[in-house]
């Protein structure tokens, strides 16, 4: 399948000495098998014709080149580069085994990663909570005195209808779950046993978000209804008073991905001396760069849910500019934004919380009362948010000293909630050098798979010392990721992976591919999460299914676009999205799906250079220069004889671009049987689709690929791609690089995964494992 | 519409975020907007059920000379009084009485039909418009030389917890009623929530430095700097704190900002029936505050709801308001307790009319009572025949440039008309408000003397 260009390089260990005395373990790749390489001999040309350019490590010189010289070519293709290019305007004067010597030396002295982890060892710098961690965090404090949904696999709503205009339990017609609120009575009643005149219908459950950010909630229909939301006693939207004409209500509210948020809908009809009317009521929203729809039923779960909080107030976006999202940076308009937060809980403690523990604590023998048990809840309130035990002298600081100050239990509640939720033992999880062991493993459990707080059990598995041995931890964390906001977090991080959140709208040439619209994207969207879902929940949880597969969900509209091999079967269904058929030709994986490949492509073209720049960086984790100038792309109608791909050649083909280009273009053009909008295409311009490319290893090793499935097939097994898979989900999901929880841990991790059959849910147990017992101290220089 | 808490709220309507706080709480810049032009205020209290005519109503057209029971309590401010006999609300169609007592009060058009089924009539939905208040404060809002903080403030008193057409006076637009705060401690939030929110960080930034302090000790040179840094912003918060305090000591110092004080409120009053005189001093307290800091110029203060049940058993009357009001006029205890109901109300009216006296207009001449114009008023005219001829209108203080001291007679006049005269009062005339077949002859005559 892989047609090899050259036979695999020889590979050994060797310890060189270099001049100033380091000892360094080496991996080289060397053109004649049995040559020495002369590391000295390299350092001394370097020396002598690099460094007034490059520094003498490589890190670049103002003025001249300031780049450093870092990346991950191997030593071959660097050896390659000198010999075509240095020294400048010189570069016959350094070739052969000269340039193999200075290549073999920048690898090892600075060039590789190894060698940039030695010299600058990667450390988990301290970090504060992220707006993510910090919103779901205070979520959860709520939660912790007011309860909890339990998370069924059942989606929807429960309804019951009655036979009467009002909640009456003897007129009450039957019980169910209902998909969702979208209903059209018209003059006529719900259903069987209930009259046209009169009726009420109560639909209750929780939302469940799929991700964290702005949801537009909307109301719209005819006769009296009333909405709850998030808080079970305040209604949302009032239409109580109805007057038969179509109402509407609508709200924007913040929400955390993976969290229960209580909803209910009374639909009300009362009898009229005035006539007959209309009924109707849908309950639509739109989520972050969704379409507005009918809430769809598998973002609503049936059954009970207590009060939720919702912080509204707007935090700052965090710092993503290492390709994930991490709270190393603070401003003072983040510290204002967890003012607000703070205020804001503060205001629903007193309101909520408080008047609820009173209620619980009255029906318990020898509670405390008054004063007292006002401190009792405070002290859980901040033990709770410092996920450990707090000593009593900061009790005293923190809750007992605002007793003294003062006489209003009010005022007494927002300063403890100031006091605790502004505490850097809160806002920086990791300052938890005061805690046990076992605290400190709950606190990153909860961390680094809920973004969150221990909840009860895992505070008592604290406790009581129940986390003592990695076991137990694995255990643990193997729970914990059965939780929706492990789900949520999961699939954020597939989408991190994937660069997906790069493109907020993805739009197409109309007149080109009519049809391509929005809803159609948000199809998209949820096809190829829900193929996500489907992929890292089920039991063999197999990542390589995630490059391979040849199903995935789709509905009508895509069918109607993409055509019969994407026409839904019914199967897996939850109303909209449904499985497609096997088919190879059409799917691999993520990689082929329509939603990569039309975010991956211009208006109008294909574009194999993002594309190939997406493998290489995203799937493959290889570092590629941004390119020496921005270039256009050249434009179709100019050549319009040429394919894409010979556009592309073209524009690609000086030396300059070469040295990157050449390993970009091999991998973008693998897919260039997927037009602009990911459609199959066998010809484009009169021309048969070339799909020939080929890619170049870490060890310099070219493999062929005769087009898309021989790509993902090669994806599915590379090292690079699993390697770069881990190196990125343990950033999103612990926020510092695994190296620095240990020198081998990437080692380690990739072993286990491959011994595990790819189970990406038993990697995520893994890096929790690792994360829970801390980073490894920098070594002291 | 959406509710969440009411520091939120405020936040969202104002546009404001916490990081932009600083000088809120003085609202220097938003406060005190005209310097040039005669500052004009307007309140309407509602109290419901009708009043009983032969202890309300003067027998006299003309100057003031004597009140009957129901007013007394406005005795001392007869001069500063304006009785209105003979406005009558003529808006007719869907709902009954007390629904458009209520939601045509100040809307002066129809309601929507819709499903709210009272006792007798066809049922109802919302107004079909835009209530006066609320208009008058669009119009206060859009010019940059009357706009305030909040332009109006909708004050209630023991308001039931549920929006119907008998709860709701004033209405933001067409089928969009707007939702009075009969909780004083929600009023005080909206009103100086972030003031209170300020104090209370500058209470704890001292043990807070203290918490940093310890923490420091746990981590390594690099990550220490991130950490003093966020000291450093949190000494730099404890400074802004401590310069607006100053700034706000030294505003009341200077008898020009009375207003900027926040005042104490008294803690722990529950909602409750038998709690509505401390209620309804809270509210009228605040509502006084917030004019003295020019937080409004508008504010309505709605006791209970049209068919309101209140038990005034603080002046020994044990029955519900409105079983008390079906009464006929032949029983005479009853009469009697309806009369002592409508002078409790009138108390409330004189308590914030002698407020406003006693308070001398911020930046302008007079007292506070000189620039507003309180207009007491009721859903119906007599409870027992549910009519809405002779709508009570009672109108306290010099806010509209009305000739006062005197009892009017105004023979069946539309109320539209008298809306037309407080719009025209509040600087703003208009051609018609409401339904424009009531506005015929434009606003009311001789309200100027």
């Amino acid at each position: 399948m892989n047609e090899r260009l050259f036979p695999p390089f020889p590979v050994y260990r060797s310890a060189v000495t270099l001049a100033c005395g380091l000892v360094l373990t080496v991996g080289l790749a060397l053109a004649a098998a049995a040559a020495e390489v002369d590391l000295e001999r390299g350092g001394e040309i370097y020396a002598d014709r690099c460094a007034a350019c490059h520094g003498d490590q490589g890190q670049g010189v103002a003025g001249n080149f300031p780049d450093p010289l870092i990346g991950d070519s191997s030593i071959v293709e660097l050896a390659d580069l000198i010999t075509a290019t240095m020294p400048e305007g010189e570069p016959e004067e350094c070739v052969g085994d000269d340039s193999l010597a200075v290549a073999s030396f920048m690898y090892e002295a600075f060039y590789s990663e190894t060698a940039q982890q030695r010299l600058i060892p990667p450390r988990a710098a301290l970090a504060r909570l992220t707006a993510e961690q910090h919103r779901q965090s205070v979520s959860d404090i709520f939660a912790h005195f007011m309860g909890r949904a339990d998370l069924k696999s059942e989606r929807g709503l429960t309804a019951t209808y009655f036979d009467h205009p009002g909640w009456r339990n003897e007129k009450k017609v039957l019980t169910r779950t209902d998909p969702n609120v979208d209903v059209d009575y018209g003059q006529a009643s719900p259903g069987e046993g209930m009259e046209d005149e009169r009726f009420a219908v109560y639909w209750s459950g929780a939302l469940l978000p799929p991700e964290t950010g702005t949801y537009l909630l909307r109301a719209r229909g005819q006769g009296s209804f009333i909405v709850k939301f998030i808080d079970t006693g305040e209604k949302l939207f009032d239409n109580h008073v109805s007057s038969g004409e179509m109402a509407e209500h609508v709200t924007t509210v913040e929400l955390v991905g993976g969290r229960l948020y209580p909803i209910s809908v009374d639909l009300i009809k009362r009898e009229r001396k005035t006539g007959n009317v209309d009924i109707s009521l849908t309950l639509s929203w739109k989520p972050p760069r969704g379409i507005e729809e009918p809430i769809p039923t598998r973002y609503l779960v049936p059954g009970w849910a207590p009060t939720a909080f919702a912080p509204q107030a707007p935090m700052p976006p965090d710092d993503r500019s290492a390709g994930y999202v991490r709270g190393t940076t603070i401003s003072r308009q983040w510290d204002d934004a967890t003012t607000a937060v703070a205020l804001e809980f503060a205001d629903a403690l007193v309101s909520k919380v408080w008047p609820k523990y009173v209620k619980d604590q009255a029906k318990k023998k020898d509670a405390p009362e008054g004063r007292d048990l006002l401190k009792k809840f405070c002290h859980e309130l901040v033990e709770v948010a410092f996920r450990r035990p707090v000593d009593e002298a900061e009790m005293q600081r923190i809750v007992d000293d605002q007793f003294e100050a003062t006489s209003d239990d009010d005022e007494v509640l927002r300063r403890v909630t100031l006091l605790t939720l502004k505490s850097p033992r809160f806002l920086y999880p990791t300052l938890d050098g005061d805690a046990s062991v076992e605290h400190r493993r709950a606190g990153r459990l909860a961390l680094v798979l809920w973004d969150s707080i221990p909840d009860a059990s895992l505070r008592e598995a604290a406790d009581k010392g129940w986390l003592g041995d990695p076991k137990a931890v694995r255990e643990r964390a193997r729970r914990m990721l059965d939780d929706p906001r492990a789900r949520a977090k999961t699939l954020k991080g597939l989408h991190e992976w994937l660069d997906l959140d790069r493109w907020e709208e993805i739009s197409k040439n109309t007149e080109s591919f009519p049809g391509f619209d929005e809803p159609l994207v948000a199809d998209l969207r949820g096809s190829l999460d829900r193929f996500l879902e489907a992929v890292i929940w089920s039991e063999t949880s197999d990542f390589r299914q995630l490059l391979q597969a040849d199903w995935s969900y789709t509905t009508d509209r895509i069918a109607e676009f993409y055509g019969e091999s994407w026409a839904p079967t019914g199967e897996d269904s939850d109303g909209r999205f449904s499985r497609t058929e096997s088919d190879g030709a059409v799917r691999a994986g993520v990689v082929t799906h329509p939603l990569m490949m039309s975010a991956l492509a211009y208006e109008d073209a294909s574009a194999p250079i993002f594309r190939g720049v997406f493998l290489m960086r995203h799937l493959l984790g290889r570092m590629i220069r941004p390119p020496a100038d921005a270039f256009s792309p050249l434009s179709p109608d100019l050549h319009p004889d040429l394919t894409t791909r010979q556009r592309v050649a073209l524009q690609t083909s000086p030396a300059s671009c070469q040295s990157c280009h050449t390993r970009i273009n091999g991998l973008g053009f693998t897919l260039e049987g997927f037009d602009a909008v990911g459609r199959l295409r066998q010809e484009e311009r009169g021309q048969p689709i070339d799909a020939t490319g080929n890619y170049i290893d870490r060890l310099g090793q070219r493999i062929e690929f005769a087009g898309a499935a021989d790509l993902t097939s090669y994806l599915a097994v590379s090292d690079d791609v699993v390697a770069a898979f881990i190196k990125r989900l343990f950033l999103h999901f612990v926020k510092h690089p695994v190296g620095a929880y240990g020198e081998n841990r990437l080692d380690e991790l990739q072993t286990s995964f491959l011994e595990s059959g790819y189970n990406v849910k038993e990697l995520l147990v893994e890096m929790a494992v690792i994360a829970a017992d801390g980073p490894v101290p920098p070594p002291s220089t | 519409m959406t509710r969440f808490t009411s520091r939120r709220e405020f936040l969202r309507h104002s546009g404001i975020t916490a990081a932009s706080l600083p000088f809120l709480m003085n609202l220097s810049s938003l406060g005190w907007a005209s310097t040039t032009e005669r500052r004009k205020r307007l309140v309407v209290i509602f109290t419901p059920n009708g009043v009983v005519p032969k202890s309300f109503w003067p027998d006299e057209e003309g100057r003031l000379e004597s009140l009957k029971q129901s007013l007394q309590p406005l005795e001392s401010m007869k001069d500063k009084t304006l009785v209105l006999h003979g406005v009558n609300d003529k808006i007719r169609g869907d709902g009954d009485s007390h629904m458009r007592g209520i939601a045509c009060l100040l809307t002066g058009i129809e309601l929507y039909p819709g499903d709210v089924q009272g006792g007798s009539h066809t049922p109802a939905g919302w107004a079909k418009g835009i209530s006066l208040d609320q208009h008058l404060k669009n119009l206060l809002q859009a010019d940059p030389t009357t706009r305030t903080r909040f332009g109006s403030l909708e004050f209630g008193v023991m308001v039931p917890e549920r929006a119907d057409t008998w709860t709701r006076l004033c209405y933001a637009g067409p089928n969009q009623p707007v939702s009075p705060i009969d909780n004083p401690y929600l009023m005080f939030d909206k009103l100086y929530g972030q003031v209170k929110n300020r104090q209370t960080v500058a209470s704890v930034l001292d043990s807070l430095h203290e918490d940093f302090a310890k923490v420091q000790g746990y981590l390594s040179a690099e990550d220490r700097q991130l950490l003093e840094r966020h000291a450093a912003m949190v000494r730099q918060l404890e400074q802004e704190i401590n310069l607006e305090q100053q700034a706000a000591e030294a505003s009341q110092d200077d008898d020009q900002d009375v207003g900027h004080a926040v005042p104490e409120i008294t803690a722990g009053v529950e909602r409750d029936n038998d709690n509505m005189p401390q209620l309804s001093k809270m509210q009228i307290d605040l509502m006084v505050n917030s004019f003295a800091a020019d937080f409004n110029r508008i504010a309505t203060l709605q006791y209970t709801n049209s068919v309101g049940g209140a038990k005034m058993r603080w002046i020994g009357i044990d029955e519900g308001h409105h079983a008390l009001s079906h009464e006929p006029n032949s029983n005479d205890e009853a009469m009697d307790k309806l009369t002592k109901i409508n002078q409790w109300f009138c108390e409330q009216v004189a308590y914030l009319a002698k407020r406003l006296d006693e308070t001398p207009e911020p930046g302008g001449e007079g007292s506070m009572l000189d620039h507003t114009t309180i207009v007491w008023t009721n859903e119906l005219g007599e409870g027992n025949s549910h009519t809405l001829n002779n709508i009570p209108f009672v109108l306290v203080g010099g806010g509209l440039g009305f000739q006062m001291g005197r009892s009017m007679k105004c023979k069946g006049t539309p109320h539209n008309r008298l809306l037309l005269s407080i719009a025209e009062g509040m600087g703003h005339p208009l051609e018609t408000f409401g339904n424009p077949d009531y506005c015929g002859d434009g606003p009311l005559t001789g309200l100027n003397g």
